[in-house]
């Protein structure tokens, strides 16, 4: 393990178990290109790239921490804060804008608390505003996770919130 | 080759060359701002748009595009300008126009380019970047608002330093270059990056505001700092030098520079430099007048016997060679330099073993050579740029690395290299393992087979075998198998390694052990072969090469504070070294200067070691003077001044030269009659003088004589379980002492402090930046913690550049020293 992986570890007020991150590692340790699958790999693990992770990976696959950060923002599928459990996403493509989509959004941020690609300190949601989802017929659209919510209205954010307010945060992994 | 049409005329070039350089080969000019010699083609800017008929007069980069046979090409056409100007345009959209205050202007592609296009106003309009500047560390200040993303930087850094701090963050528009995290930099601080940055975004902060570009003078000089010889083209205005200014077409090293040469060189216009002789006077040090000193000093020296010399091997060969020649004048033969043992590696090691006091390979074989066996991982630390060599030939060329060391670094982590971790102070003892394994697994090469002394040689080494050696060097028999056949069975491969005054273990006995080596594996000389001692500063083989360390009965420089102590030596001219910080055991080196009935030093500060003079003599640095100095691989290198003295200083060939007249000698008049003088006595330097020296300088010739001798080796020192050994070093950003006075290696790098393993301080609850307890049988200090990986355990590492707090205190002077460590 580094010296930076080390440091960092003491530093680190939230303790965060490396032994996921190691064992991604592992398995593709000897595979050409590895990058790619590693980072996907612990992002799976953790629902985004810690970066204690980050230098784990520079370490043990001998690449700079440097590259592994160019590499982390080139690619929007990677995140480098905790991500909620319930990822909100509410299209503001050209569709769901004329249908108000704006008025959503505003609602959304109102009763979080939080604004676009932002995460609740309870790390229960993060909101995200996304481009045209392609169900433009079901305008303005809502998503959190993989269900799709159409027709959105004030009172339909209101219901989604309560109704994922009840639900457990661990996702029972 | 390769023919092909450029502008309508027929030209030739290589077969792998590119568009680009087949034009520049030629003559013809093709605009670049991406584009750099040194680095691989990256094809991202457009500026060297070509048209290519074949390719129906499309528009392709000259600079990534290679060239074939039959080729036609059309450097500029209305389209192609029209092309350049929408690039230039575009960057301009962005960059902020602050040229007026920038320090690239003037020295700026892009300022020069839209000059060259007339680019008066720009058919776009955007906002500009809002980038904060980072002002983070002392010594780089990077603008990202100015950045065109280029990405020279983050490839100069990459593939030549091999660090890696930059990378291109984010995409599209919002793309910018910056370190992991997006944190400020902390790296090397070789400032390579900033030499390459085509534009104002990566600027030496101790240059800022200090003169516009076209107001310098710019003067060719040669590094002042390591045994590595870098070229150096210094920035000067009024006669001060105020910056060092980047020429890829300089030295080996294609003006590549660590961060000691590119931002040390501060301490030639440093304030605290000597101005004025300095007497002692009713015990205090009083300017004089240089009649006085001089006939003082010239009056106390005569009695020979009863004096001796020591001088730092950053002296010219020409001063070297005076100074000898001033001591035999006055029947002494006491005189020697970097206290006495870190030239006799060279000096005795080599000299005993291959025949002469020097290397048999050059830095220019490191590329050239299928395997690198380094010494050392601090190879990297003492001789930066020669690891900037290693990191090519490794990358570049496939070249395999291999490294023995106490401890673990940079070279390290290399593609393919393989690091030996041994017990501190057995290298000697590891050496002769890998030599008797070479012959156990009969890879001995026939010339060594029938050397005369090989048979009594094998018999010996016997005792070294992998197995009995194994423990005590704390390497695998398997491992030291496998390494002595690798090296044996490369059919080209050489040996590097430091050698200075914090590299006790790296002496006589080593060279002689790592000659064996070579000689048995057959890789004495020849290209890509050999053995590359690297000495710690400018001009150590110089020193060795003109003679200025005893022979016969002759004190070295440590018996010679014994002969102080015991009353033989008297008195002691001191030229230019510091051994109260610089020299094992500070107590004793104390004791026996205020014994002395007088202590002569020129000195270009007033160091610790100006405390105990009776006379202090203003040295003037290199850049005031004239001379040759001999780097590693034996590279002699003529420079002349580019500024005037400092103050009423003189230079140490002055000095000498005076005392040789005041005792009866003859006078020299200037250093290019004594190099001719060099050249007519010493054979490695037949035939030079300044005239073809040049501005590429010669090699001195090696005569060879390979000799199979068996070192005595001593068994590593075993430690008490409880204590630590203590192993000295250079580090990166120092060299010697003088770097203190360079501000910039200071910035980053400002004071002493104890490196310890990960496990010890967990083990002792040490945190890094605690204040832990040193002792020894010679002393006691306390330093700042450093927790690291790289050191084993029960190893204390401790660099030895400071002043403040000097390692001596406790260090014996031995390889390694027990010390007990507390918190
Ligand atoms: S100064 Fe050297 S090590 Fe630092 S970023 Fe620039 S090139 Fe890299
Ligand atoms: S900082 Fe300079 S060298 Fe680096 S990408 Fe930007 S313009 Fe190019
Ligand atoms: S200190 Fe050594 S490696 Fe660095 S620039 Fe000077 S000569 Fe080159
Ligand atoms: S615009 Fe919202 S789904 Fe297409
Ligand atoms: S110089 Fe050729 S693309 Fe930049």
């Amino acid at each position: 393990m580094s010296e930076a992986v080390e440091q960092r570890e003491e530093e680190q007020t939230e303790e965060i178990d490396l032994e996921p991150a190691n064992r991604v590692i592992d398995k593709f340790i000897d595979m050409p290109g590895n990058l790619m699958p590693v980072l996907q790999g612990v992002q799976d693990e953790y629902g985004y790239i810690p970066r204690i992770a980050a230098d784990l990976i520079a370490e043990r696959l001998n690449v700079y921490p440097s590259q592994i950060y160019g590499v982390l923002t080139f690619y929007a599928q990677f995140h480098l804060k905790p991500r909620g459990r319930f990822i909100i996403r509410v299209c503001v493509g050209t569709a769901c804008h004329v249908q108000g989509a704006t008025r959503i959004v505003e609602t959304f941020y109102d009763k979080l608390g939080i604004g676009h690609a932002e995460t609740t300190p309870d790390l229960r949601y993060t909101f995200e505003k996304v481009a045209c989802l392609g169900a433009c017929g079901m305008a303005p659209l809502a998503m959190v996770n993989d269900a799709t919510y159409g027709s959105m209205t004030v009172q339909k954010v209101e219901e989604i919130i309560n109704d994922y307010n009840q639900r457990p945060l661990k996702s029972g992994k | 080759m390769v023919n092909l049409t450029i502008d309508n005329r027929q030209v030739t070039a290589p077969r792998n060359a590119t568009i680009y350089e087949a034009a520049k080969i030629n003559g013809i000019h093709i605009p670049i701002l991406c584009h750099d010699n040194k680095l691989k083609p990256f094809g991202a800017c457009r500026m060297c748009l070509v048209e290519v008929e074949q390719m129906k007069g499309r528009q392709i980069p000259a600079c990534t595009t290679p060239v074939t046979e039959g080729m036609i090409v059309t450097t500029s056409t209305p389209d192609i300008i029209k092309a350049r100007k929408l690039v230039l345009e575009l960057l301009l959209l962005n960059h902020p126009l602050d040229c007026p205050v920038c320090d690239k202007g003037g020295d700026c592609d892009l300022q020069n380019l839209s000059y060259d296009y007339k680019i008066s106003s720009n058919r776009f309009h955007d906002q500009k970047f809002q980038h904060k500047i980072d002002y983070n560390n002392p010594l780089i200040e990077r603008d990202m608002n100015r950045c065109i993303l280029c990405g020279k930087c983050v490839r100069i850094c990459d593939e030549i330093v091999s660090f890696g701090a930059l990378t291109f963050i984010g995409r599209g528009i919002e793309t910018k270059i910056g370190c992991e995290f997006d944190e400020a930099l902390n790296c090397e601080f070789c400032g390579s990056c900033v030499s390459v940055c085509p534009v104002g975004a990566l600027l030496a902060r101790p240059f800022k505001f200090k003169a516009r570009f076209w107001a310098m003078e710019k003067k060719r000089s040669i590094c002042g700092y390591c045994g590595t010889g870098c070229n150096l083209t210094l920035g000067v205005k009024e006669g001060k030098v105020l910056t060092t200014v980047y020429d890829e077409n300089q030295g080996f090293h294609r003006g590549q520079l660590c961060v000691r040469g590119r931002f040390g060189y501060q301490f030639i216009n440093n304030e605290k430099r000597l101005k004025k002789p300095l007497i002692r006077k009713n015990g205090a040090l009083v300017e004089c007048g240089w009649d006085e000193a001089l006939q003082l000093a010239a009056s106390k020296i005569r009695n020979g016997s009863e004096t001796a010399a020591i001088a730092t091997p950053r002296l010219t060969n020409e001063e070297f060679f005076l100074f000898r020649k001033l001591m035999k004048g006055i029947g002494s033969e006491n005189f020697d330099h970097a206290a006495g043992y870190a030239h006799k590696a060279l000096t005795s090691g080599f000299a005993r073993s291959l025949g002469s006091a020097a290397s048999t390979a050059m830095v220019n074989d490191i590329q050239k050579s299928d395997m690198l066996l380094v010494i050392k991982t601090d190879s990297y630390e003492t001789h930066p740029v020669i690891g900037f060599e290693i990191n090519i030939a490794v990358k570049d060329k496939g070249v395999k690395l291999n490294i023995v060391s106490d401890k673990n670094g940079k070279l390290g982590k290399l593609p393919g290299a393989r690091t030996f971790v041994h017990l501190p102070g057995s290298e000697t003892l590891l050496i002769n393992a890998l030599c008797s394994s070479v012959i156990k697994q009969k890879l001995v090469s026939s010339t060594a087979a029938s050397l005369p002394d090989f048979k009594e040689y094998a018999k010996g080494i016997e005792a070294f075998s992998p197995e009995k050696a194994a423990s005590l060097c704390g390497i695998s028999p398997e491992e030291i198998n496998s390494l002595a056949a690798d090296f044996a069975s490369s059919k080209k491969a050489m040996i590097l390694f430091p050698t200075g005054v914090a590299y006790p273990g790296h002496d006589s006995e080593l060279a002689t052990a790592l000659a064996n080596l070579a000689i048995l594996a057959g890789k004495v000389e020849g290209e890509g072969c050999g053995l590359l001692c690297l000495p710690e500063k400018n001009n150590s083989q110089g020193a060795v090469d003109t003679g200025f360390y005893p022979t016969g009965k002759g004190l070295d420089a440590l018996s010679v504070f014994d002969a102080i102590e015991d009353g033989r030596i008297k008195t002691l001219f001191l030229a230019g070294e510091n051994p109260v910080v610089s020299y094992p055991d500070e107590a004793r080196i104390k004791r026996a200067l205020e014994k002395l009935d007088f202590l002569v030093l020129t000195t270009l500060f007033p160091t610790e070691t100006a405390e105990y003079a009776d006379l202090v003599l203003p040295a003037s640095s290199y850049a005031e003077k004239e001379g040759t100095f001999t780097s590693a691989g034996g590279h002699v290198q003529y420079f002349a001044p580019v500024i005037p003295k400092a103050g009423d200083s003189r230079t140490d060939f002055e000095i000498i030269s005076s005392l040789i007249k005041l005792t009866g000698g003859e006078a020299a008049s200037n250093p290019s009659e004594i190099f001719a003088e060099i050249a007519s006595t010493l054979d490695g330097y037949a035939g030079m003088t300044y005239e073809n020296l040049g501005e590429n300088g010669a090699f001195t010739a090696v005569k060879t004589r390979p000799a199979l001798i068996l070192p005595q080796t001593q068994a590593p020192a075993l430690r008490k379980p409880e204590e630590f050994s203590l192993v000295t070093g250079a580090l990166l950003y120092h060299n010697g002492t003088l770097s203190q006075f360079g501000e910039g290696p200071m910035h980053v790098s400002p004071e002493s402090y104890a490196e310890i393993s990960r496990k010890d301080a967990s083990r002792l609850g040490i945190k890094e930046n605690d204040t832990i307890t040193l002792t020894s049988d010679s002393g006691s200090m306390q330093l700042a913690a450093r927790v690291s990986l790289r050191i084993p355990e029960g190893v204390v590492f401790i660099p030895n550049h400071f002043s403040a707090n000097p390692v001596n205190a406790i260090w014996s002077g031995k390889p390694v020293t027990p010390v007990a460590l507390s918190r």
